[in-house]
């Protein structure tokens, strides 16, 4: 019982934290200043998370030669075709071509 | 984004539909993971699988079950796993512009679904018309959630299935680079782009992944720095 009750508040947690801003500013005016800044949230916390995926959760642990290579590759592919089919089968082969040799 | 771009036919749901399916796949072995974390916890697994729909947030799921499996406090798991979604702030702050122009339903039902991978995919989507982005966020959000809740009750059962020579996971950053480049239109964001990622590896031995909280706001701060660049 406890559990499932630890589950709920988890649950409005998760809710919460996903919707604090949406919510409360829904009826606020952004100055262009405020909309400038808010631009680099989306690349700071995606940077952040790319690279939080390739630590393992219990910390130490830095990425192997073919992960770094897999990522390498994506943004390039990405850089220079701008399209996510090439990026994921050419950075895949990559990562799992490099991870084979090492 | 991950479809074909030069499509004459401006459906967004089914763009939405398949470019989530394309993250989906990457995110099958972690979802059976789930299943098996629960399953090893000791914790019932209706139990353990009602946090899928009650929590959607896969993280923070796993941290949560895994510690109360291992005997942690309930304070001590609750914290950590919310420590692990925290980053969700960062998604609810930079999607607030893009949801005023939503109706008042939307604004409420959307958070509900933004998780990473919905997120990586509409951050670039922000200068849809209004009606685009929401049936693309919808559609994208749709995809997952149900692919979330069949795949993990899945994993309560069969396990991890997959063979382990089958290294698929990593194409969920490797996707989520992508799109992170294809936001990138200015040196300034590349920099912040690549100091966020700095910083959440030098902070990779900080507990419960808190290392990518302070990397995002590092990022954030280096950008209103250069920003003054720009002008």
């Amino acid at each position: 019982m406890m559990i499932l009750l630890t589950i709920f508040m988890m649950g409005l947690g998760s809710y919460a934290m996903r919707a604090v801003f949406i919510l409360l500013l829904s009826n606020r005016s952004f100055p262009p200043s405020a909309l400038k800044a808010l631009e680099y949230v989306g690349p700071a916390v995606m940077a952040a998370l790319v690279m939080t995926m390739l630590l393992s959760p219990e910390g130490g642990s830095a990425p192997r030669v073919n992960e770094w290579a897999g990522l390498v590759t994506a943004a390039v592919v990405a850089l220079v075709t701008r399209n996510h089919i090439y990026v994921l089968t050419l950075a895949m082969a990559v990562y799992w071509g490099v991870g084979y040799l090492v | 984004m991950l479809s074909d771009p030069n499509s004459s036919e401006p459906n967004y749901v089914r763009r939405g539909f398949l470019d989530a399916l394309i993250l989906v796949i990457p995110a099958i072995p972690f979802a059976l993971v789930f299943g098996l974390a629960v399953r090893e916890s000791g914790v019932a697994i209706w139990l353990g699988w009602s946090s899928s729909p009650i929590m959607f947030s896969g993280a923070a799921q796993i941290t949560l079950i895994t510690l109360l499996g291992e005997g942690a406090s309930i304070a001590a798991a609750a914290t950590a796993a919310l420590v692990v979604g925290a980053r969700h702030l960062f998604y609810s702050f930079s999607m607030a512009p893009v949801m005023q122009r939503q109706p008042s339903w939307f604004r409420w039902f959307a958070p509900y679904m933004l998780v990473d991978q919905v997120f990586a995919l509409c951050v670039g989507k922000q200068d849809l018309p209004a009606a685009d982005f929401r049936r693309y966020y919808l559609a994208a959000g749709m995809t997952f959630w149900i692919f979330w809740m069949t795949f993990t009750a899945l994993g309560l059962f069969v396990g991890p299935v997959l063979p382990p020579g089958l290294d698929i996971t990593f194409a969920t950053p490797v996707l989520f680079m992508g799109l992170l480049v294809t936001t990138i239109d200015s040196w300034q964001k590349a920099a912040v782009a690549v100091f966020a990622m700095g910083v959440t590896f030098l902070l990779a031995d900080m507990p419960s992944r808190s290392g990518l909280l302070v990397a995002a706001l590092a990022g954030l701060v280096l950008g209103l720095v250069l920003e003054r660049f720009r002008r």
